[in-house]
């Protein structure tokens, strides 16, 4: 049966049914149109008012013919019985897929709880597509990530901490950071991870000690007397000594997986050597591309894969993604006076991106005085070094390999080697294809809404035609092109039932 | 040298042609319009981008890469942009508004591309390894193409928000003179200010008329630019993304540049979702694409001045 409006006594709806199903069914049979709507009068007692309008709309739109079957059977045509005016426009319900054009659909009341789930998440959907909701998320997003660039980042946890709780030494702290670490790139923060920062991480080693009135440098010098790789950063330094590592030894982010689709570190069973690290150049001496020979060796020892990596052009295997990020000179080998060699560790004076100028010092006399002076060493690249005296005058510039001697001040100084590091990126992300996935179909909706598609909606309402549409594109000309049309629609002189639905259907 | 010379000479010719153009278009605002010179600054236009194509064509020569690597070659290369899509209606004979937004940011860029700040940048400079890359000529290009594209579009919806807010302040106006005027001194006179008036109101009722004639035709224009320009846009951030993930190890790092680059797009993404609604359409939409035209010299310009992040290739070689 069809939906009854409550507000009806129940007899007029029958009768009303009965007298109009003949033609209900032969409508829906045949003609697949906009909604239909019939009007007749009829008198009532059991109401106070004298005229009454009832206003059947028999939907035939768009079924397909298992739904025009079914109808036959149940006739569920909708008959809405009204005290007012019929509605001008009303789609039908459900089933038919017309979208309803922000009209209230009558629901089928079914089984109470299971509608009421079924409709959840529609009232959920009609929710989250609200389009004024989604403007105002991004607007939010847009400001929130407009406000998150004026704000440092990239710092420790406790860094934000402390700036929230203490606020008056705020102005401290921030002097503090950007005193220590001035302008550090963003990609450059985690590479801190082999230095520790405080003083406290330090003592909690194995062994500790503290010296008053001494340098990080002279204990980087005499660490690499020792036979160490010695690594400055700042006030940090970090040495190690051991057999296992190449000459080149090989520096770089090693993060923990974080993320719940990372689980890479069972799978990578395999060994990352460097064989080699150089550069090329410019004519005019800059620095052009910088690569890293690298051999992956499995378990067993065996060589797996070899590859000369270099900045966009990583090596790939098995889920693992080798990046060539950063370089820096580690260490000189330095014969002086036919002693030696000794390695000198560089410390990085200047880095902006790929402008950067490393530099050395070998003390001459007694190391322990206070006022040590001696040799200064510069190099931007690994290609030549250059040597000042004890007074910060300019001697002269060698290149590594060379094997030419300097005389500074009444010694011989041999530069025999630069030993450049390279900045590797070990990178797991099992997400990237869904990413790359992300990426496809954002481009294909984009290119999508380029596609116009314009709708189109009209009614019958007694001799009256009512038209409505919508276009995604070109909005001032498709009214125009609507109202050209709409102009050749004939005027109907004789009015008759027939022709209208004719009109209707065009 | 010859190179160097030849690149000179081309700069300096197209800014002088744009200049020119720039004063018949005033010429022909303040005089009535001349057909023949209308004519004659589309061919300025015209002259203008085979000059800049030629520049750009002999940097890239004599740098051996595109040259849209630092903020002065990406700077001739919006102008140049600019001149296309001043070139596109014009070939199409289809006479629109695009092409006083166009020739005015044609002139600004290359102004500013030619002398000001960047006197010593414009010395083309050798390749960065990060920027050795096939990718480079897809990003950089859709990028800049999708930022010229966006700001003619976001001017044109300014053009519409001073247009619409003009006409209030003007028909305010005209009800302050008809109070002053409402005072007659005889009969007779109050007749013929009565004409006047009458004879205003239909003036302005037509001249209402065009004013809305125009705003679609701005509204429209607008809507086709900035389209194609999200198009550029989502190109360009879509393909650095990818681009990253090669060099960098990460399609998004959060830098600055990045970051300002999806604010744009999130504008530009708003622009488009309030056309959908009818009730935000028209003037909404104006007032955001307006705040685009400011994000995107943000992004473009701001985020360089800072130099900062790993887009540092761009920014100014004064400060760093």
């Amino acid at each position: 049966m069809g939906i009854l409006n409550p507000t009806k006594p129940p007899c007029s709806s029958l009768f009303s049914t009965h007298f109009l199903k003949p033609t209900l069914l032969l409508n829906s049979k045949i003609v697949r149109l906009k909604p239909q709507i019939h009007t007749l009068y009829t008198t009532t007692t059991t109401n106070n008012r004298s005229r009454l309008s009832v206003t059947i709309i028999t939907c035939g739109k768009l079924k397909t013919s298992k739904e025009i079957k079914n109808k036959d059977n149940k006739a569920s045509g909708k008959i809405i019985l009204s005290d007012s005016a019929p509605p001008v426009v009303s789609e039908e319900s459900g089933g038919g897929g017309g979208g309803g054009n922000g009209e209230k659909v009558p629901v089928k009341t079914g089984t109470g709880a299971l509608g009421f789930l079924k409709r959840l998440p529609r009232k959920v959907l009609a929710v989250l597509s609200n389009l004024p909701l989604a403007i105002g998320e991004m607007f939010a997003i847009a400001v929130l990530m407009a406000l998150g660039t004026l704000i440092d980042q990239g710092e420790a946890p406790q860094f934000y901490f402390q700036k929230v709780s203490r606020r008056e030494s705020f102005l401290g702290i921030l002097h503090l950071e950007v005193g220590s670490h001035p302008r550090i790139p963003l990609a450059k923060v985690a590479r801190r991870w082999n230095y520790l920062h405080s003083a406290d991480a330090i003592r909690k080693q194995e062994f500790s000690d503290n010296l008053p009135r001494a340098s990080v440098q002279d204990l980087g010098v005499i660490l690499m007397g020792a036979g160490y790789e010695v690594f400055l950063k700042g006030p940090s330094l970090y040495a190690f000594k051991g057999t296992g590592w190449s000459v080149f030894p090989y520096w770089g982010d090693v993060l923990g997986p974080s993320g719940f689709l990372s689980t890479p570190t069972e799978a990578f069973n395999t060994e990352v050597h460097v064989n080699k690290f150089y550069m090329d150049y410019y004519d005019g001496g800059d620095i052009k591309q910088f690569h890293t020979d690298l051999s992956l060796f499995d378990l067993n020892g065996k060589e797996v894969m070899r590859k000369t990596i270099s900045v966009n052009d990583p090596l790939r295997y098995g889920g693992i993604t080798v990046y060539q990020t950063d370089w820096s000179i580690s260490a000189l080998q330095v014969r002086k006076n036919d002693e030696g060699p000794f390695n000198l560790a560089m410390a990085p004076l200047k880095i902006s991106g790929d402008n950067k100028l490393y530099g050395t010092f070998l003390p001459v006399g007694d190391v322990n005085s206070p006022n040590v002076k001696g040799i200064s060493m510069l190099a931007r690249d690994l290609q030549s070094i250059v040597l000042y005296d004890q007074e910060g005058k300019f001697v002269g510039v060698r290149r590594p390999n060379s094997k030419l001697p300097i005389d500074i001040d009444g010694m011989t100084i041999i530069i025999e080697d630069a030993i450049g590091s390279s900045g590797l990126e070990l990178k797991t992300d099992p997400g990237v294809p869904v990413v790359y996935a992300g990426f496809g179909a954002l481009m294909l909706t984009t290119c999508l809404s380029y596609l116009s598609h314009s709708q189109i909606w009209a009614l019958q309402d007694g001799t009256a035609v009512t038209v409505g549409g919508k276009t995604n594109r070109a909005k001032g000309e498709f009214q125009y092109e609507i109202n050209l049309l709409l102009d050749k629609v004939p005027e109907i002189v004789e009015s008759s039932l027939p022709k209208q639905s004719d009109v209707a259907s065009g | 040298m010859i190179f160097l010379t030849l690149e000179h000479i081309l700069t300096h010719i197209s800014f002088s042609v744009v200049s020119i153009v720039i004063l018949i278009h005033f010429l022909t605002l303040l005089v009535n319009e001349f057909v023949g010179l209308y004519d004659s600054s589309e061919k300025g236009m015209l002259t203008t981008f085979f000059c800049l194509t030629g520049l750009l064509i002999t940097r890239w020569i004599y740098s051996g890469h595109l040259p849209i690597s630092d903020l002065y070659e990406s700077l001739i290369f919006l102008s140049w942009i600019f001149s296309i899509i001043h070139m596109v209606p014009y070939f199409k004979k289809h006479k629109n508004y695009l092409s006083t937004i166009t020739a005015p940011s044609t002139f600004f860029t290359q102004g500013f591309a030619t002398w000001g700040l960047l006197t010593d940048m414009n010395q083309s400079k050798i390749l960065v390894p990060a920027l050795q890359s096939q990718w480079l000529i897809m990003h950089v290009s859709m990028m800049v193409s999708g930022y010229a594209a966006l700001l003619c579009g976001s001017l044109l919806s300014a053009a519409l928000l001073v247009i619409t807010f003009r006409k209030v302040i003007r028909i305010v106006g005209k009800n302050n003179n008809l109070l002053n005027d409402s005072f007659p001194v005889d009969e007779i006179q109050y007749m013929m200010e009565k004409r006047n008036i009458l004879k205003n109101t239909f003036f302005t009722s037509s001249r209402n008329y065009y004013r809305f004639q125009l705003i679609q035709q701005l509204d429209h224009w607008g809507f086709r630019i900035l389209s194609i320009g999200f198009l550029f846009l989502t190109i360009g951030i879509l393909s650095g993304a990818v681009w990253a993930n090669e060099a960098w190890g990460s399609y998004w790092n959060w830098d600055p540049k990045e970051t300002w680059a999806f604010i744009t797009w999130t504008i530009f993404a708003i622009y488009f979702h309030t056309r959908t609604n009818k009730n935000l359409e028209g003037l909404n939409s104006a007032i955001v694409a307006s705040i685009g035209f400011l994000i995107i010299w943000i992004c473009y310009f701001g985020v360089n001045l800072l130099g900062i992040g790993l887009h540092s290739y761009g920014s100014f070689t004064l400060i760093s």
